[in-house]
Protein backbone atom coordinates (compact mmCIF):
# COMPACT_ATOMS: atom_id res chain seq x y z
CA UNK A 1 0.00 0.00 0.00
CA UNK A 2 1.81 3.21 -1.37
CA UNK A 3 1.57 5.20 2.42
CA UNK A 4 1.97 8.61 0.23
CA UNK A 5 -2.20 9.94 0.40
CA UNK A 6 -2.22 9.06 4.36
CA UNK A 7 1.25 11.24 5.13
CA UNK A 8 -0.44 14.21 2.80
CA UNK A 9 -3.94 13.71 5.22
CA UNK A 10 -4.14 17.50 6.83
CA UNK A 11 -3.62 16.87 10.44
CA UNK A 12 -5.68 19.72 11.84
CA UNK A 13 -9.08 18.62 9.91
CA UNK A 14 -8.14 14.76 10.58
CA UNK A 15 -9.28 15.03 14.00
CA UNK A 16 -13.08 13.72 14.68
CA UNK A 17 -14.34 16.87 16.02
CA UNK A 18 -12.82 19.17 13.70
CA UNK A 19 -13.71 17.07 10.72
CA UNK A 20 -17.49 16.99 11.84
CA UNK A 21 -17.32 21.08 12.40
CA UNK A 22 -15.76 21.32 8.95
CA UNK A 23 -18.13 18.87 7.32
CA UNK A 24 -21.23 20.89 8.40
CA UNK A 25 -19.74 23.95 7.67
CA UNK A 26 -18.63 23.00 3.89
CA UNK A 27 -22.25 22.29 3.16
CA UNK A 28 -24.02 25.73 4.45
CA UNK A 29 -23.23 28.98 4.09
CA UNK A 30 -22.46 29.46 7.61
CA UNK A 31 -23.77 28.17 10.67
CA UNK A 32 -24.82 29.71 14.12
CA UNK A 33 -22.47 28.18 17.21
CA UNK A 34 -25.80 26.86 18.66
CA UNK A 35 -26.34 25.01 15.70
CA UNK A 36 -23.18 23.45 15.44
CA UNK A 37 -23.28 22.39 19.51
CA UNK A 38 -26.48 20.93 18.63
CA UNK A 39 -26.46 19.16 15.34
CA UNK A 40 -22.06 17.88 17.06
CA UNK A 41 -23.69 17.13 20.54
CA UNK A 42 -20.58 18.99 21.57
CA UNK A 43 -20.16 20.86 24.78
CA UNK A 44 -19.60 24.73 24.53
CA UNK A 45 -15.76 24.26 25.42
CA UNK A 46 -15.18 21.32 23.23
CA UNK A 47 -16.39 23.35 20.23
CA UNK A 48 -14.74 27.06 21.01
CA UNK A 49 -11.61 24.60 21.63
CA UNK A 50 -12.05 22.75 17.94
CA UNK A 51 -13.00 26.16 16.65
CA UNK A 52 -10.31 28.50 17.37
CA UNK A 53 -8.11 25.58 16.23
CA UNK A 54 -9.58 26.13 13.03
CA UNK A 55 -9.42 29.50 13.14
CA UNK A 56 -6.00 30.28 13.60
CA UNK A 57 -5.10 28.28 10.73
CA UNK A 58 -7.35 30.29 9.01
CA UNK A 59 -9.80 27.50 7.75
CA UNK A 60 -12.80 28.99 9.41
CA UNK A 61 -14.05 32.51 10.10
CA UNK A 62 -15.99 33.87 13.27
CA UNK A 63 -18.26 36.72 13.18
CA UNK A 64 -20.28 38.12 15.89
CA UNK A 65 -23.59 39.79 15.95
CA UNK A 66 -26.74 40.43 17.40
CA UNK A 67 -29.89 39.20 16.54
CA UNK A 68 -33.07 40.37 18.83
CA UNK A 69 -30.24 41.81 21.18
CA UNK A 70 -28.80 38.48 22.32
CA UNK A 71 -25.61 37.93 21.04
CA UNK A 72 -25.03 35.63 17.80
CA UNK A 73 -22.11 33.44 16.71
CA UNK A 74 -21.70 32.34 12.99
CA UNK A 75 -18.97 30.16 11.96
CA UNK A 76 -18.49 30.00 7.92
CA UNK A 77 -15.35 28.20 5.89
CA UNK A 78 -13.05 30.88 4.41
CA UNK A 79 -11.93 30.07 1.08
CA UNK A 80 -8.57 27.92 2.74
CA UNK A 81 -10.59 25.89 4.30
CA UNK A 82 -12.90 24.57 1.61
CA UNK A 83 -9.81 24.04 -0.61
CA UNK A 84 -8.36 22.13 2.43
CA UNK A 85 -11.20 20.44 3.39
CA UNK A 86 -11.50 19.07 -0.51
CA UNK A 87 -8.39 18.00 -0.69
CA UNK A 88 -8.60 16.43 2.40
CA UNK A 89 -11.92 14.70 0.53
CA UNK A 90 -9.81 13.81 -2.34
CA UNK A 91 -6.75 12.04 -0.61
CA UNK A 92 -9.85 9.65 1.44
CA UNK A 93 -10.99 9.11 -1.89
CA UNK A 94 -7.88 8.40 -2.65
CA UNK A 95 -6.94 5.82 0.18
CA UNK A 96 -10.47 4.10 -0.57
CA UNK A 97 -9.26 3.21 -3.73
CA UNK A 98 -6.17 1.64 -2.94
CA UNK A 99 -7.52 -0.32 0.03
CA UNK A 100 -10.52 -1.68 -2.60
CA UNK A 101 -9.56 -5.95 -3.60
CA UNK A 102 -8.48 -6.11 -7.03
CA UNK B 1 -3.98 0.91 10.44
CA UNK B 2 -7.62 -0.32 10.23
CA UNK B 3 -8.16 -0.37 5.77
CA UNK B 4 -11.90 0.41 6.59
CA UNK B 5 -10.93 4.20 8.47
CA UNK B 6 -10.98 6.15 5.34
CA UNK B 7 -14.04 4.43 3.82
CA UNK B 8 -16.12 5.56 7.26
CA UNK B 9 -14.89 8.94 7.25
CA UNK B 10 -15.89 9.27 4.28
CA UNK B 11 -19.21 8.17 5.34
CA UNK B 12 -19.39 10.29 8.02
CA UNK B 13 -18.40 13.62 5.93
CA UNK B 14 -21.60 12.41 4.33
CA UNK B 15 -24.11 12.17 6.24
CA UNK B 16 -22.42 15.37 8.67
CA UNK B 17 -23.12 17.26 4.93
CA UNK B 18 -26.54 15.89 4.27
CA UNK B 19 -27.32 16.69 8.09
CA UNK B 20 -26.41 20.49 7.47
CA UNK B 21 -27.66 20.80 3.99
CA UNK B 22 -30.84 18.97 3.09
CA UNK B 23 -34.10 19.20 4.57
CA UNK B 24 -34.88 15.07 5.09
CA UNK B 25 -37.77 14.85 7.30
CA UNK B 26 -40.29 12.22 6.13
CA UNK B 27 -42.55 14.28 3.87
CA UNK B 28 -45.18 11.26 2.99
CA UNK B 29 -47.29 12.06 5.99
CA UNK B 30 -47.53 15.70 5.36
CA UNK B 31 -48.32 14.58 1.05
CA UNK B 32 -50.90 11.96 2.47
CA UNK B 33 -52.64 14.53 4.69
CA UNK B 34 -52.12 18.02 2.21
CA UNK B 35 -53.47 15.03 -0.54
CA UNK B 36 -56.82 14.47 1.67
CA UNK B 37 -57.54 17.74 2.69
CA UNK B 38 -57.42 19.00 -1.37
CA UNK B 39 -59.41 15.99 -1.78
CA UNK B 40 -62.47 16.96 0.84
CA UNK B 41 -61.87 20.64 -0.28
CA UNK B 42 -62.78 19.86 -3.51
CA UNK B 43 -65.68 17.08 -2.50
CA UNK B 44 -67.26 20.26 -0.26
CA UNK B 45 -66.86 22.87 -3.24
CA UNK B 46 -68.37 20.53 -6.06
CA UNK B 47 -70.91 19.08 -3.03
CA UNK B 48 -71.85 22.76 -2.18
CA UNK B 49 -71.41 24.27 -5.89
CA UNK B 50 -69.17 26.70 -4.40
CA UNK B 51 -68.21 28.35 -7.68
CA UNK B 52 -68.84 32.18 -7.35
CA UNK B 53 -65.46 33.72 -6.61
CA UNK B 54 -65.42 34.41 -2.97
CA UNK B 55 -66.19 31.21 -2.19
CA UNK B 56 -63.99 28.98 -4.29
CA UNK B 57 -61.22 31.54 -3.50
CA UNK B 58 -62.00 31.26 0.52
CA UNK B 59 -62.55 27.58 0.06
CA UNK B 60 -59.02 26.97 -1.37
CA UNK B 61 -57.16 29.33 0.89
CA UNK B 62 -58.30 28.41 3.63
CA UNK B 63 -57.90 24.96 2.75
CA UNK B 64 -54.02 25.76 1.80
CA UNK B 65 -53.70 27.39 5.75
CA UNK B 66 -54.58 23.90 7.12
CA UNK B 67 -52.32 22.11 5.39
CA UNK B 68 -49.55 24.93 6.33
CA UNK B 69 -50.42 24.37 9.63
CA UNK B 70 -50.83 21.03 9.59
CA UNK B 71 -47.95 20.03 7.54
CA UNK B 72 -46.07 22.17 10.63
CA UNK B 73 -47.30 20.34 13.56
CA UNK B 74 -46.26 16.80 11.72
CA UNK B 75 -42.92 18.40 11.03
CA UNK B 76 -42.43 19.47 14.80
CA UNK B 77 -43.59 16.68 16.01
CA UNK B 78 -41.36 14.50 14.42
CA UNK B 79 -38.10 16.62 14.99
CA UNK B 80 -39.24 16.16 18.92
CA UNK B 81 -39.72 12.61 18.11
CA UNK B 82 -35.91 12.40 17.09
CA UNK B 83 -35.10 14.93 19.98
CA UNK B 84 -33.26 17.06 17.11
CA UNK B 85 -34.33 21.07 16.77
CA UNK B 86 -36.97 21.79 14.91
CA UNK B 87 -35.94 25.39 13.67
CA UNK B 88 -32.81 23.69 11.77
CA UNK B 89 -30.62 25.16 8.75
CA UNK B 90 -32.33 23.48 6.54
CA UNK B 91 -35.60 23.79 7.52
CA UNK B 92 -34.94 27.20 7.91
CA UNK B 93 -33.83 27.49 3.97
CA UNK B 94 -36.86 25.51 2.59
CA UNK B 95 -39.15 27.71 4.35
CA UNK B 96 -37.42 30.89 2.80
CA UNK B 97 -37.35 28.73 -0.53
CA UNK B 98 -40.79 28.17 -0.61
CA UNK B 99 -42.10 31.44 0.85
CA UNK B 100 -41.41 33.97 -1.92
CA UNK B 101 -43.31 31.75 -5.09
CA UNK B 102 -46.00 30.72 -2.36
CA UNK B 103 -47.04 34.45 -1.07
CA UNK B 104 -46.95 35.48 -4.98
CA UNK B 105 -49.40 32.76 -6.04
CA UNK B 106 -51.25 33.83 -3.05
CA UNK B 107 -51.53 37.54 -3.68
CA UNK B 108 -52.57 36.66 -7.45
CA UNK B 109 -54.68 34.22 -7.14
CA UNK B 110 -56.76 35.97 -4.43
CA UNK B 111 -57.25 38.94 -7.01
CA UNK B 112 -60.84 37.41 -8.66
CA UNK B 113 -62.20 37.45 -4.81
CA UNK B 114 -62.27 40.93 -4.97
CA UNK B 115 -64.43 41.14 -8.36
CA UNK B 116 -67.61 39.03 -7.12
CA UNK B 117 -69.22 39.86 -10.63
CA UNK B 118 -66.56 39.09 -12.55
CA UNK B 119 -66.87 35.77 -15.13
CA UNK B 120 -66.80 32.22 -13.46
CA UNK B 121 -63.67 31.84 -15.69
CA UNK B 122 -61.72 33.52 -13.89
CA UNK B 123 -61.41 30.86 -10.96
CA UNK B 124 -59.32 28.57 -13.39
CA UNK B 125 -57.30 31.81 -13.69
CA UNK B 126 -56.51 31.65 -10.03
CA UNK B 127 -55.90 27.89 -10.35
CA UNK B 128 -53.45 27.77 -13.09
CA UNK B 129 -51.99 30.81 -10.91
CA UNK B 130 -51.73 28.83 -8.11
CA UNK B 131 -50.40 25.78 -9.36
CA UNK B 132 -47.65 27.06 -11.44
CA UNK B 133 -46.92 29.39 -8.56
CA UNK B 134 -47.10 25.92 -5.92
CA UNK B 135 -44.34 24.39 -8.29
CA UNK B 136 -42.08 26.56 -8.18
CA UNK B 137 -42.02 26.91 -4.82
CA UNK B 138 -41.39 22.86 -4.97
CA UNK B 139 -39.33 23.68 -6.89
CA UNK B 140 -36.87 26.22 -4.77
CA UNK B 141 -36.93 23.98 -1.82
CA UNK B 142 -36.30 21.13 -3.73
CA UNK B 143 -32.66 22.32 -3.74
CA UNK B 144 -32.55 21.99 -0.21
CA UNK B 145 -34.59 18.60 -0.04
CA UNK B 146 -34.37 15.03 -1.75
CA UNK B 147 -34.51 15.30 -5.77
CA UNK B 148 -38.12 13.87 -5.86
CA UNK B 149 -39.21 17.30 -4.60
CA UNK B 150 -37.89 18.92 -7.93
CA UNK B 151 -39.27 16.23 -10.23
CA UNK B 152 -43.04 16.93 -8.36
CA UNK B 153 -42.58 20.98 -9.23
CA UNK B 154 -41.63 20.10 -12.29
CA UNK B 155 -44.80 17.95 -12.71
CA UNK B 156 -46.84 21.45 -11.71
CA UNK B 157 -45.32 23.90 -13.66
CA UNK B 158 -45.24 22.21 -16.34
CA UNK B 159 -49.15 20.96 -15.93
CA UNK B 160 -49.79 24.07 -15.30
CA UNK B 161 -49.11 25.37 -18.56
CA UNK B 162 -50.56 23.00 -20.55
CA UNK B 163 -54.34 23.86 -18.50
CA UNK B 164 -53.22 27.59 -19.40
CA UNK B 165 -53.23 26.76 -22.58
CA UNK B 166 -55.97 24.15 -22.97
CA UNK B 167 -57.57 27.09 -21.28
CA UNK B 168 -56.59 29.99 -24.16
CA UNK B 169 -57.51 27.07 -26.72
CA UNK B 170 -61.12 27.04 -25.19
CA UNK B 171 -60.61 22.97 -24.81
CA UNK B 172 -61.43 23.64 -21.34
CA UNK B 173 -65.17 23.74 -20.91
CA UNK B 174 -66.20 26.76 -18.48
CA UNK B 175 -69.09 24.36 -17.52
CA UNK B 176 -66.73 22.22 -16.18
CA UNK B 177 -65.87 23.16 -12.00
CA UNK B 178 -62.74 24.29 -11.28
CA UNK B 179 -62.71 22.27 -8.56
CA UNK B 180 -61.81 19.08 -10.22
CA UNK B 181 -58.60 20.67 -11.65
CA UNK B 182 -57.93 21.68 -7.81
CA UNK B 183 -58.50 18.37 -6.44
CA UNK B 184 -56.81 16.42 -9.21
CA UNK B 185 -53.35 18.65 -8.00
CA UNK B 186 -53.89 19.23 -5.14
CA UNK B 187 -55.40 16.02 -3.99
CA UNK B 188 -54.81 13.43 -5.94
CA UNK B 189 -51.27 13.89 -6.82
CA UNK B 190 -50.13 14.92 -3.28
CA UNK B 191 -51.66 11.35 -2.35
CA UNK B 192 -50.04 9.49 -5.18
CA UNK B 193 -46.72 11.35 -4.22
CA UNK B 194 -46.98 10.35 -0.61
CA UNK B 195 -47.98 7.03 -1.32
CA UNK B 196 -44.51 6.82 -3.15
CA UNK B 197 -42.66 8.19 -0.79
CA UNK B 198 -43.98 6.51 1.77
CA UNK B 199 -42.84 2.91 -0.18
CA UNK B 200 -39.54 4.31 -0.55
CA UNK B 201 -38.35 6.60 2.29
CA UNK B 202 -39.13 3.64 5.25
CA UNK B 203 -35.95 2.27 6.28
CA UNK B 204 -33.95 4.96 5.26
CA UNK B 205 -35.37 8.27 7.05
CA UNK B 206 -34.16 9.89 9.89
CA UNK B 207 -34.16 13.72 9.56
Amino acid sequence: MNPEPYLQLDRVIHEKGRLAIMSMLAASPELSFTELRDALAMTDGNLTTHIRALQETGYVSVAKSYQNRRPLTTCSLTATGRKAFREYVNLLEQIVQQNRPK
Amino acid sequence: MEPNWAAENLQTIRTLMERSAVYRRALAPIMIFAGLLGLAAAATGLLFHLDSMRAFGGLWLGTAAFVVAGAFFIARRQAIKDHEPFWSPPTRRVTQALIPPLLAGMAIGVCPAFFPEAEKDLNFCSVIVWIMFYGCALHAAGFFMPRGVKVFGWLFIVSACGVFYAFALGDLNSNFSAHWLMGFFFGVLHLAYGAYLYLTEKGKNAA
